[in-house]
Formats: C-alpha cells, structure tokens, sequence
C-alpha cells in the first residue's frame, strides 16, 4: 500500500507540451480517475507513474521514494491495458505466474498466488486456455488477474473497459467496485467516459489540454465545477449554457439573452455585480429543467416550442427552442405525448443555476 | 462521351456473370496461371529423364533414364555443392534472422537519431542496383582474404539480407502490440528482456516466414555464388551453370542437377507455406 505524490510533473514531446504542472497527492488505498477527452493528457500521466514515459520535469513518488528514475520492474506497480496485453503465446495460468516468476517467487507460492486470484475472479476454469480462445470480458479479468496475483503497491488502469461492448462494460464496473472492496489497494484509472469516473473514483482529476482542470469527489465536480468545461464534461445529458448579458434593475439583476429574460436577487448573487454591462454565460443541467410553470421567486421560468423529443422509456429528453438556442431537458415524462412544435413552459430553482465567465465559475 | 461509363463497361462482362459463373473464371484463371508456372518445371523434370542425345526432342522420344542423375551425383563437385549451398543457406539465414530481428524491433519501437540514421542506411544500400554490389565486394572479399570461402559468401548474403528483411520485419513487429512489452516491463522484465521473451515469441510466425524467404533466396542466389567463390567453395547455382561450357551443353545433367536442387526448395517450400502466409498476414 502507498500513496502517489506528483509535484509539478510536465511533460514535452519535442515543441509539443502534453502535460503541464501537475500537483496531485493521492491516498494510500484511494482510487482516482483521471478522465478527460483524447489527448488530454491523463494517458501521458498515468505512463509517467508507470515508468514507460520519462518525465521532463518534476518529481514522482510512490510510497515516499521518488520514482523519477526507476524502471517500471523496481516501482512495484502494476498495470491492466486497454486492449487487454496479455501473452498471447502463454496460458491463462503462464499469464498470472509471469511477474511472480520474474522475480523468483517459490513455485508453491506462484500456485497459491494464482488460484487466489483466479478465484477472485472467478477464471479458474480459463487457466490452461490461451489469450486468443477467450472473449473481451475473459481476457480483461486474467489482465485483471495478472495485476492481483502480484500484490503490488499501485493499480494502474489505462482505459481498461474501453474495447467492452456496453453492456459488458457496465458489468465490469461492477466487478471492479467489487474487487476494489476484496483488494484495497491505491489505483489510478484512466477513461474518457465520464459515467465511469463518476461510478468508480472516490476522487476525479479532470483534465484538459495537458491541464488539470479541477479534482474532486464526484458529486463535488457534479455540484460546484470550476469551469464551464467540467460543467460539460461531467453529467450526462451534457450542462446547458446560454450566455446572457448582465444588467442591474434595482435590487435584482437581470439576465437576457434573445428571447429569454430573468431577475436574481442581487443579494443572493453579489458575485454577479462585478459582471454588470458585460456577458456571461449561464448553466443548467437538463435534469434541474422541470417542465411547468415557476412556483415561486426562487424559480425562473422560461418557454420554448418543442424541437426534439427522445424517448428513453424510463423518461424522455427534450431538446426546446430558447431565442435562438436551445436548451435540454431530462426526466421528463415518458407518457407526456410532447410534438415537435408544441409550446411547453419551464422551471428551474435558482440554485441549480451555474455562472460561468470565460475561465471558470463565477 | 461520358468518360465515367468506360471502366464500367470493361468491367461488364466480369460483373455479369453469376457467382457460380465468376468462381468458374477464378478457377480457371488460377488454374491457368499454375500451369504456366508449372510448365517449366515439367519440362525441366522431363529433360533430366531424357538420355544425353534425346534433350532436344524431349516431345517425341519415348527412351527415359535414370543414369543423369547417377552422373551427376558420382561428381564430387556436385555433392560438395549441394553441401555448400545447404550450408551457406542456413547460416546466412541463422545469422540474418538474428540482426534482420533486432533491426526491425528497432525501427518498429525506437524513435530518434539511432533508428533514423540505421532506417535511412538500410534504405540507401536498398537503392543500390544489386548487381552494383558485386564489383566492390569481389576486391572486398580479396582484401580480407575470406574470398572463396564460407565467410566471403555469408557476408554479402547477411548485408543483403539486413537491408530487404529489416523491412518486413519492422512490419511484424508492427502488427504486435506494445502494450505486452510494456506489461512485460511492468511484471519484471528488463526492455531487452520485455523483446526476448514476449515480442519474440509473438513474432515467430513472422520470423519462420522470413526464415524461409532467407533460405530459399540463399539456396536459389546465383550472382554472389558466381563472382565471389571459385574451386574451394562450389555453391550449386554455379556447379549447375558449368555444365554448359566449350566442349558443348550438357542440358540433361544440368536438369538432373536442377531436380536435385529443387527437392530441399521444395520440402522448405511445402513445410514453411502455411507459415508463409500466416507471417505475412500478420
């Protein structure tokens, strides 16, 4: 077990820069997701941990040994990839031994190694079969496999549900949160799906551009992201932004933008004084959008004709004409008979509106 | 005229045909293309058959033998030949397999100035005209006095070989996945070790194709074998070719010697097919 420090880690392809200055401490026994989209960066930054990139800049420590320097064999880590990486000239049995018999483990105690994991996994009858006669979901728990059997001090996951059909990869997540409870060990995992960091990471590092963007809980990133990139990355259906143009009227402030017009109590929202005559940008996530009329002063109402409804059986999202953009709406009614055309009203409580200038929430 | 309906209608009749139709077509090409390469060796078998004075009228006699290929194996020269070829066809191959395998790992994993400088070598000796070489090595050959020995015909060999194998088997190696070296680094292999004992082991179906091109191209080599041996190290191409000479043209001993040649091209050639295209499909 150990905890992962990096400090001020970058990284620099010749003139291309694809990590810069990360800071991340990591707990012992904590899972973290770095998510983010294609080239990001978090590939790069799991590599360095790894030992299979160097770093340009900055220090790695796992355990409170910094680990600049030492091969990816001497870091006491271990890996799962994307597609899988197993020996394919090896059995299932040859795959999990491998590490333990590089480093000279008793061959008793590679056996009992091995049917741990293999029972924790539940791949004993697979352990004489070779890579290539097991399906994707097979071969990624021997991968699996292949990091338990060692113990080591660190899990690293590059992507390793991305080549599982959905309904596999919904089911892995599962035997992932399950393992993570029989094999507590510190773990990075690397996705570009932002249901799987909200579903395994006690703590979420987005990044973007090479840039950490923000890190935290799940529900902290959900409820309070620092900048409008988060705020669309994480969630799903993605945040709406509308940009408006500030004004003070009294002691409100009022919001507009073609087509839609609100006030907030200037005291409830002092942070937008300093955003008076200028355009910001307003978010609302799809499920906060309540179809029917405002009930009260802390709700805002908007309306819109109906442009595409999508009809998910358990609810519908809507998709409303709002001036001359659009706004989405989740959690609708799947009953609720809704042509394309028809006016609909809306809600949403003042508290679940985000502001957003050009950098991060305001 | 509308320029677009031409390849459409050459193509017409083709695409007229009904499946079981075009099937007939491609067995009938393919079975066409077989007997023009097959012909030949017909003829050649045919010839080594045929007494010394029924060669040139192969077609109509009907007098066959055996006693060519008696000759041909009682001269001493064909024999050490044959060993010769055998030889040099497995060494070049042993020794080349071992550089052409590094070599290509290397121009498939590494980046930077080593890889270049090493890819941009190779692919400046392959613009070279083969028979360009031949010149320069004979005084080479002579100067290291290995000219007319194993070493003298090995090297060239591996030269040639490094440069036109180093290619295909950077493809190999191309066709596996880095992710098993690096979870070969990652498990407790060194990077040398991660390519001993996980890419190389992936590659074999590669490297038995390329083995098999390695030898056969050594065994079937005429150029080198001519320029760079002389009466120490007779090399079969060469023995075959002296049958012709000033007193006349021996064709049925030549073809007695060629059959001989072909029966281990052949047993390589039906051992290694499946490898063959199982290497090159990777």
């Amino acid at each position: 077990m150990a905890d992962i420090v990096l400090s001020n880690v970058h990284k620099v392809y010749g003139h291309v820069v694809a990590v810069t200055d990360i800071n991340l401490a990591i707990k012992d026994r904590e899972f973290v997701v770095l998510v983010g989209p294609s080239g990001c960066g978090k590939s790069t930054t799991l590599r360095m941990i790894a030992g299979l990139e160097e770093i340009s800049a900055g220090t790695i420590a796992i355990g409170g040994r910094v680990v600049n320097h030492l091969q990816p064999k001497d870091r006491d880590i271990a890996m799962v990839f994307q597609n899988y990486a197993l020996y394919r000239h090896m059995s299932v049995r040859d795959n999990l031994a491998f590490g333990l018999r590089n480093r000279r483990v008793p061959a008793h105690e590679i056996a009992a190694a091995v049917s741990r994991a293999a029972r924790i996994l539940s791949i004993e009858p697979l352990l004489d079969r070779r890579p290539h006669q097991l399906s994707g979901g097979q071969q990624q728990r021997v991968a699996l496999g292949r990091c338990i059997v060692r113990n080591p001090k660190v899990f690293l996951f590059d992507e390793p549900l991305s080549n599982l059909d959905a309904q596999l990869r919904a089911q892995m997540r599962l035997e992932l949160k399950e393992l993570r409870l029989r094999v507590p060990t510190t773990s990075i995992f690397v996705t570009h799906d932002q249901t799987e960091a909200m579903t395994l990471g006690d703590r979420i590092v987005v990044m973007k551009d090479g840039v950490v963007q923000q890190v935290g809980t799940p529900l902290e990133l959900y409820r309070k992201p620092a900048n409008r990139f988060v705020a669309s990355f994480i969630g799903s259906p993605s945040m709406n932004f509308i940009t408006v143009r500030v004004s003070a009227d009294g002691e409100h402030f009022a919001l507009a933008c073609q087509g839609w017009r609100f006030r907030l109590p200037a005291r409830r929202f002092p942070h937008l004084g300093s955003h008076v005559g200028r355009s910001i940008c307003v978010g609302v996530r799809p499920q906060h959008v309540r179809l029917g009329a405002a009930l009260n002063d802390d709700q805002i109402a908007l309306n819109g004709a109906v442009t595409v409804t999508e009809q998910l059986g358990d609810e519908q999202l809507l998709a409303v004409r709002l001036g001359d953009g659009e706004i989405r709406i989740a959690g609708v009614d799947p009953d609720l008979s809704l042509p394309t055309g028809s006016q609909i009203e809306a809600a949403i409580a003042t508290d679940h509106l985000h502001f957003f200038d050009e950098l991060e929430q305001i | 005229m509308d320029i677009a309906a031409v390849p459409a209608r050459s193509a017409g009749f083709f695409f007229a045909l009904a499946p079981r139709g075009r099937a007939v077509f491609f067995a009938l090409a393919a079975i066409a293309a077989c007997l023009l390469f097959a012909f030949p060796v017909f003829w050649l078998i045919l010839t080594s058959l045929r007494p010394g004075t029924g060669v040139y009228y192969v077609h109509r006699g009907t007098e066959f033998t055996i006693d060519n290929f008696h000759e041909v194996l009682s001269q001493e020269i064909v024999l050490r030949a044959l060993f010769n070829s055998f030889m040099i066809s497995t060494l070049a191959t042993v020794l080349s397999l071992g550089v052409t395998a590094t070599s290509g790992y290397m121009l498939s994993r590494f980046k930077g100035p080593i890889p270049n400088a090493w890819f941009s070598l190779i692919y400046i000796f392959r613009c070279v005209p083969y028979v360009a070489w031949v010149l320069p090595l004979y005084f080479v050959t002579q100067q290291l006095n290995i000219f007319d020995s194993y070493w003298g015909l090995l090297l060239p060999h591996i030269a040639v070989h490094i440069c036109f194998f180093s290619w295909i088997m950077k493809g190999f190696f191309d066709g596996i996945d880095p992710s098993m070296e690096y979870a070969a680094m990652i498990d407790g292999c060194s990077r040398w070790g991660a390519f001993w004992r996980v890419a190389m082991p992936a590659a074999v179906p590669g490297l038995t194709a390329l083995a098999i091109l390695c030898w056969l191209y050594t065994w079937n080599e005429f150029l080198f074998a001519l320029i760079l041996t002389a009466h120490e190290t007779p090399i079969l191409t060469v023995v075959m070719a002296q049958f012709v000479h000033e007193l006349g043209m021996e064709w049925h001993l030549m073809s007695a010697t060629a059959v001989i040649a072909l029966v281990p091209a052949l047993i390589v050639t039906l051992f290694g097919q499946r490898y063959v295209i199982r290497g090159l499909r990777i």
